[in-house]
């Protein structure tokens, strides 16, 4: 409150001092190609010298309230730059011609630049280069799309978590997703979803964090790659930054967009399990006499379903000189292939400018409220050997009816083919729902003052909070474990509030003609602050009810109810970042940020985070001024420290718990030196365009080494059940090459052919490491309890597999092992060492056609689905998977489930992630434009792995740390199709 | 002027947000918060609640003591129980310093060392005091037998130091001197509580196995300790306060704090409210058809079976409150198995549920899920859900006729041994034995006490251990002490690990 009041007071005096006058205007126009004549969507106009700026609408028009005299900068990427006094004239349009890529302008952290002048590694996509057809989530937009970020989606479940990482896989424990900014503002990370309290049904993936902000209000995503470009966020940077710009307000005539998108969603890819009839022949052929029910089903095809998806977004944007703003609401709803499950979100947000006193001063604003409600499947991510929803239908008997003729589920109540601890499919998706509602705000309020025509004060108040409400229940009538005749209900709610005060000052003026020179520093306060509770109960009167409304009703010794709250902890900034450009040929950046954290142990409270970054503008050196087959050149050389500190808020501190009998044990030992991991990042990089731009290209190779790395081992014994986070000795070193190429391979006036890729090279190695290996890759279900597949040991990958040797079957059917299964082995490891992305479009006038590839080279995967779910010893009450009647030698029925290198399998994969057909109509009566889209999604996919989605990624955690590459019964991946109308007027 | 005067402002708004950075708890509470609420009671509480797990679970201590020996198995069944191995390793004494089962039992036991020494800096009662001690006592000598050394720190040392490692003279020593000073500050019930009996046991143990202790390979036996172990049974023997069962079963019953007369020292386990994992021996053991619908696993071995005599009630007794139920038998399974209304069930193949004696290690076979006879010592509780009622038994008077008994065998009075032993037999229902060795003496242990988690120690005690029996063929000298856990042994220079792992 204090802070609140100190603010509300600052801002008084700071509105009061400003007293300067300018005259203002209101200059509008329309950008477009000076050869075809078509608008410029998104380019970039920019009040040279100042941060004030817009960018161009569907239409290629803008609006920007400047003072008189000023200049502006119009730029688009491909395209030179212009430069245009404003004099009297309120409407200004320009023909922009093909020129330099690098005129383009990109953000970076608590600024923007010229991508002539960047010195680091960021890769910036605007809208007309996001991914299309069914979006849910921001990093969705990216997805393939840019070298060296891979984003892989941890389930196929409308809202799932997505596992991104940025270069590679840099930490062990402490999380590795990016750190994500909305205009300026850092998000905690985490989401407010909450998650029920665990059943024996298992626990189920986790949310996508960037849920609550609708993908159609974004206007442009940049991503700091490399250390020289990320350094300026500290602590928070080691896995990479991606920045977004919302769509903003632009002055003018209210100008309405509405898009509406329907679509059919469909399973991408079949488990291949037996039909009834191939069923019945395998039961002939192992001489089995039990096991037919006479029956024919596909019980997966029971429990998925065409899904439709509806998306609704509609904007209005316009104001006046002074005072602009773009409301826009939108509404989507996705229906999930699995039956009963899906997302439905409902999102507003609000984003103005206002000015005042001539421009002097003015208001940046934001606010961004919504809400998703997912229907989560039953499909949890570590479920035992009676399985999840997938598992349940993959392995039910094709010949036993999931229902009986009196329309009753077919349990082994009714049934003697049907095992006791069976769980029938359609039995749970009947009997249980879990529905979670989280509901976010971003307030996003930031008063700038234009103290000279070089000097811009801005303050920064950013809260984003959520509130995440789940409630589930599952029947008595279904038959889990614990819960069956019991009945079971649950209630969970999170709080998740984050809040960031800053306070920059950018000043931007030459010290010469020759040599240009840019500030910004700045002051930072974040806060976080999560807590929550959870109800749940078992044992009620009617256990066939939903519960959930009456969960006093459980049964006295079956109520449990919890709450937590995490310490608040802080984070405390000062930063800045000093640019020097001499003759538009060589630049330098430096930054530094000092991240003091409330987590860090007493003797290590702030952390210093320098880099620096050089580039060399070769194209303009005279020696190629008139090299007309390189239209550009560039060099770029930076290195950079960063680092992560995504422990848990706490860890450093000497902390008790009570118990229930009213005592207090120890729950975390104090570590006064915890402190963050340490990225150090060397980048090098060309940027170059040939045949006047018709091809450009980037080739980056970086090498970074994380050290300092977190983990929380036990205590040594005799010691209590804690463990204590300690920064460990080893480091973690990622090297690679990226490659991104565009050419424009026709440039007609009604033909224009573009094709793209991208190539990364990447390569992950633990070493200098002397401590026990680390493990994780829990395997789950039948057969496999306590087992595990990972390691990280000095001189691998992380998360490399160590397995036993399969060396195939035995002339008795059974599974041989190098030296009888008692060695393991490294058996590669789910790292790709290559990551390509192929894209092409084709413009014919008003109909173009786009195309995304993208695929994956060089890793393993784990399939614990194939090894605990469908093996062999199923057959006669269970299904199995196809392939194993295939193989030459018998495999014997008794053949053990056991994790060897039988069940790893190369990852490598192609995609057609993404087509495009759309037809711009244009001008079609009073409205402005009209354009039409269909769009399919993963349409075509290419690989020899035998499960659900080469792209897959269950995570489970073992003594906290992640596994990566092991599917085990996902929620399968999709495929779509969309269709799309968008009109404005 | 003004601009200067603008950033004077800003600087010292700035200065308003700042923050020293202090974290402050909230769920949780800090160590000067903690201090003022310990509670020696809940302490001690916690204490003994950290002996469910490692000696309940059954993947624990129990698993290392009775699944390493020829009285248990965990037989892979085709498609269940490989859990890569880990079953399998222990039968068959092939596990490494990796084995997660050990690794955990090791760190666990090791935990109540630590939370029973530490309550010892907070001003306890002098009987609190002595609990606590026993506790610590019971759990060390369990680390030693398992592993030959002991971790240990001392009350109020530094996590962060490395603890030093007492050998096994040392922790025998120790052992054996705690008993004699806590002895006076025990109670004398009831039985899951530290008491003065189960302290008297608990030295016992020590004397007895303490020539096993000092040298597994060969061990030899001083007069002197097997005559204080004489003594001691003596005392116990003559307090009069128990008495061989009627119903051998009723020592592990639901209600067997009431009902079970030999009982010495159990840990306390309330049906429905908090109890540690006992319902694990019988869902470990029990076919998928069977009711409770259990995990289809562990057996015992033929010979184990074979050697019980039929008359003997300890081999199959009906039991009140389970068998009426469910059908299902205390003792062993083996054969056709029924319902309560004496319907033969079925496997899930539809097959007759009928156990076999012959079991192997790896199961292959259309009969894989039947094989092996399966063991029921804890009558099932059917009222209490997850939670069932059964007290653990970690000794009973049973075992001190039995190691009186063998002290007398092995300071040459076999016949005053003998009449022991026949006392024993008889109550069980079985013949009296002609003659006493120490051959027959650890076949009437195994007898006895069968699945009670005493069958490793014994075995390396009578000199038995490496040798070849069903499943398992005669093994190295370094299966005498398991590995130190690679974890452990990475935290703690201290430790060294074991000869030959």
């Amino acid at each position: 409150m204090k802070r609140t009041l100190t603010q509300l007071m600052f801002l008084l005096v700071f509105v009061l001092g400003a007293s300067s006058t300018y005259a203002q205007r209101t200059v509008s126009g329309k950008v477009t190609d000076d050869k075809t004549g078509d608008p410029l969507i998104g380019a970039n106009i920019l009040v040279k010298g100042t941060s004030n700026g817009t960018i161009t609408d569907l239409d290629g028009m803008y609006s920007l309230s400047v003072a008189e005299g000023s200049t502006l900068v119009f730029s688009y990427t491909g395209y030179a730059n212009q430069e245009v006094v404003v004099g009297t004239s309120g409407n200004i349009d320009i023909s922009l011609a093909e020129g330099s890529v690098l005129d383009e302008v990109v953000i970076v952290g608590y600024g923007s630049q010229k991508k002539r002048d960047v010195t680091g590694s960021v890769a910036s996509l605007k809208e007309k280069d996001f991914n299309q057809g069914i979006v849910t989530s921001a990093d969705q937009l990216l997805q393939n799309r840019v070298a060296g970020v891979n984003i892989i989606n941890n389930s196929g479940q409308p809202g799932g978590q997505a596992t991104v990482k940025i270069r590679g896989n840099n930490s062990i424990r402490a999380g590795a997703n990016p750190l994500y900014v909305i205009d300026g503002v850092p998000l905690d990370g985490r989401t407010a979803k909450a998650g029920l309290l665990a059943t024996d049904i298992g626990a189920i993936a986790s949310s996508n964090p960037l849920n609550f902000l609708n993908p159609s209000d974004i206007a442009n995503i940049d991503v700091l790659k490399d250390a020289s470009s990320a350094a300026i966020y500290g602590s928070r940077a080691s896995n990479g930054v991606i920045l977004i710009t919302t769509k903003k307000a632009k002055a003018g005539t209210p100008k309405v967009d509405f898009g509406v998108s329907l679509g059919t969603s469909s399973v991408l890819k079949k488990y291949d399990v037996l039909t009834a009839d191939e069923y019945r022949g395998a039961l002939t052929k192992y001489g089995l006499t039990s096991g037919d029910g006479k029956g024919n089903v596909d019980a997966f095809d029971q429990i998925t379903r065409s899904g439709i998806t509806q998306n609704y977004n509609v904007s209005i944007g316009g104001g006046s000189e002074t005072a602009t703003y773009r409301f826009s609401g939108g509404y989507q709803d996705i229906e999930g292939i699995i039956k009963d499950s899906g997302l439905k979100r409902y999102t507003a947000s609000f984003n103005s400018n206002f000015k005042m006193l001539d421009g002097k001063i003015g208001i940046d604003a934001l606010l961004i409220a919504s809400q998703t409600i997912e229907d989560i499947a039953p499909i949890s991510t570590n479920a035992g050997f009676t399985g999840n929803l997938i598992a349940q239908a993959l392995q039910w008997n094709p010949t036993v009816p999931l229902t009986t003729a009196t329309g009753e589920f077919t349990t082994a109540k009714n049934n003697s083919l049907v095992g006791e601890t069976t769980i029938n499919p359609l039995n749970l998706l009947d009997g249980q729902y879990e529905l979670a509602k989280t509901t976010t705000t971003l307030a996003n309020i930031s008063p700038y003052w234009n103290i000279t025509d070089n000097l811009i004060y801005r303050y920064r108040l950013g809260i984003n909070y959520g509130v995440g409400n789940t409630r589930g229940n599952i029947s008595g009538n279904v038959n889990v474990q614990g819960i069956t005749d019991l009945g079971w209900a649950g209630f969970a709610n999170n709080e998740l509030l984050s809040t960031i005060h800053s306070h920059t000052l950018t000043y931007n003026k030459p010290i010469s003609e020759d040599l240009a020179f840019d500030f910004v520093g700045g002051y930072e306060y974040q806060k976080f602050d999560f807590s929550g509770y959870a109800l749940a109960g078992r044992g009620f009167a009617v256990p066939d009810n939903d519960n959930t409304n009456a969960i006093q009703n459980a049964s006295n010794a079956n109520k449990r109810f919890i709450s937590y709250a995490d310490p608040i902890s802080e984070l405390q900034s000062y930063f800045g970042r000093a640019t020097f450009g001499y003759k538009g040929k060589y630049n330098l950046t430096a930054t530094l940020r000092a991240d003091g954290s409330s987590k860090f142990g007493e003797n290590n409270k702030y952390g210093i985070f320098p880099s620096i970054g050089a580039s060399w503008n070769i194209k303009s050196e005279d020696f190629l001024a008139d090299n007309d087959n390189i239209s550009d050149m560039k060099l770029r050389l930076g290195w950079g420290k960063t680092g992560n500190q995504e422990f848990p808020a706490g860890s450093a501190q000497e902390r008790y718990t009570l118990t229930e009998n009213g005592g207090s044990i120890l729950e975390n030992v104090a570590n006064p030196d915890l402190k963050w991991e340490s990225s150090t990042t060397l980048n090098f990089g060309l940027d170059f365009g040939i045949l006047n731009n018709r091809v450009t290209g980037s080739i980056d190779y970086y090498n970074r080494v994380t050290n300092d790395l977190l983990l929380d081992p036990s205590v040594s014994e005799p010691g209590p059940a804690v463990r204590a986070w300690k920064n460990i000795n080893g480091e973690v070193a990622n090297t690679g090459v990226e490659i991104g190429l565009n050419a424009q391979i026709i440039n007609k006036e009604n033909l224009v052919w573009t094709l793209g890729g991208n190539i990364s090279f990447l390569n992950n190695e633990f070493r200098n490491y002397t401590g026990p290996p680390i493990l994780t890759g829990d395997l789950f279900g039948q057969g496999s309890s306590g087992a595990y597949v990972q390691e990280m040991k000095n001189g691998y990958p992380l998360n490399t597999f160590f397995v036993r040797e399969y060396l195939g079957l035995d002339e008795t059917g059974n599974s041989e092992y190098t030296d009888g299964g008692d060695t393991f082995v490294a058996g590669g490891d789910p790292n790709a060492n290559v990551i390509v992305g192929i894209s092409t479009g084709l413009d014919l006038g008003k109909l173009s056609f786009n195309m995304n590839w993208n695929g994956a080279y060089g890793h393993q995967l784990f399939n614990n689905t194939a090894m605990s779910v469908l093996p062999i010893g199923n057959l006669g009450s269970r299904n199995i998977d196809a392939s194993l009647l295939e193989g030459d030698i018998k495999e014997s029925i008794a053949n053990p489930i056991t994790s060897s290198s039988r069940y790893i399998e190369d990852g490598d994969f192609i995609k057609l992630a993404n087509a495009t057909l759309s037809y711009n109509l244009g001008k079609v009566s009073k409205l402005s434009n009209v354009r039409l889209s269909l769009t399919g999604q993963n349409l075509l996919i290419i690989t020899d792995y035998s499960g659900f989605d080469p792209e897959v990624n269950t995570v489970n955690l073992r003594n906290g740390v992640p596994s990566s590459g092991i599917e085990y019964i996902p929620y399968p991946s999709a495929k779509s199709f969309i269709f799309g109308l968008n009109v404005s007027f | 002027m003004k601009y200067k005067i603008i950033l004077l402002l800003m600087v010292g708004f700035s200065f308003q947000t700042c923050t020293d950075l202090k974290e402050e708890l909230r769920e949780d509470l800090t160590k000067d918060q903690a201090s003022e609420l310990v509670k020696v009671d809940a302490l001690l509480q916690a204490a003994y609640d950290g002996l469910k797990l490692p000696y309940q679970d059954q993947s624990r201590f129990w698993a290392a003591q009775e699944h390493t020996t020829d009285a248990a198995m965990g037989p892979t069944r085709g498609p269940d129980w490989d859990d890569n191995g880990i079953w399998r390793s222990l039968h068959a004494h092939t596990w490494t310093a990796d084995h997660s089962f050990l690794t955990s039992t090791f760190s666990e036991l090791l935990q109540v060392v630590y939370s029973t020494t530490n309550l010892l800096q907070f001003d306890p009662t002098p009987q609190q005091a002595a609990e606590a001690r026993y506790l610590r006592a019971y759990v060390m000598l369990s680390v030693l037998d398992g592993w030959g050394q002991v971790p240990f720190r001392e009350a109020g040392s530094s996590l962060l130091e490395d603890a030093q490692v007492l050998g096994p003279q040392e922790v025998v020593d120790f052992v054996v001197s705690e008993m004699d000073a806590i002895i006076n500050d025990l109670p004398t019930a009831p039985a899951n509580r530290a008491n003065k009996d189960a302290a008297r046991v608990l030295k016992m143990k020590a004397l007895l196995n303490k020539g096993a202790f000092l040298n597994r390979e060969t061990p030899t036996f001083a007069a002197a300790d097997m005559n204080a172990v004489t003594t001691i049974a003596d005392q116990i023997i003559g307090s009069g306060k128990y008495q061989l069962a009627d119903n051998y079963f009723d020592n592990f019953a639901p209600n067997n704090d009431v009902v079970g007369k030999e009982n010495i020292w159990t840990a306390e386990n309330v049906g429905g409210v908090s109890s540690g994992n006992v319902r694990s021996r019988w869902f470990c053991t029990l076919h998928y058809n069977q009711n409770p619908s259990g995990w289809n696993g562990f057996t015992t071995l033929g010979d184990l079976y074979a050697s019980f005599e039929d008359s003997d009630i300890r081999k199959k007794s009906s039991y009140t409150g389970m068998t009426d139920v469910s059908g299902i038998n205390a003792g062993f399974l083996f054969g056709q198995q029924f319902n309560e209304k004496g319907e033969a069930l079925k496997d899930r193949k539809g097959n007759p549920l009928s156990f076999t004696k012959e079991v192997a290690i790896k199961e292959s076979g259309d009969n894989l899920e039947i094989t092996g006879i399966r063991v029921i010592k804890y009558p099932i509780d059917y009222k209490s859900g997850d939670n069932c009622d059964n007290d653990y038994v970690y000794y009973r008077y049973a075992d001190v006729l039995l190691m009186k008994a063998e002290a007398m065998l092995r300071t040459g009075n076999a016949a005053g041994a003998l009449d022991i032993v026949n006392q024993i037999r008889t109550k069980r229902g079985a013949s009296p034995l002609a003659a006493l060795t120490t051959d027959n003496l650890l076949a009437e242990r195994g007898r006895e006490l069968y699945w009670e988690g005493h069958r490793r120690t014994d075995l390396i005690r009578f000199g038995k251990y490496l040798a070849a029996w069903e499943e398992k063929s005669a093994s190295g000298k370094e299966r005498l002490l398991f590995p130190i856990p690679t974890q452990s042994l990475a935290s703690n220079p201290n430790l060294q690990q074991n000869p030959g792992y």
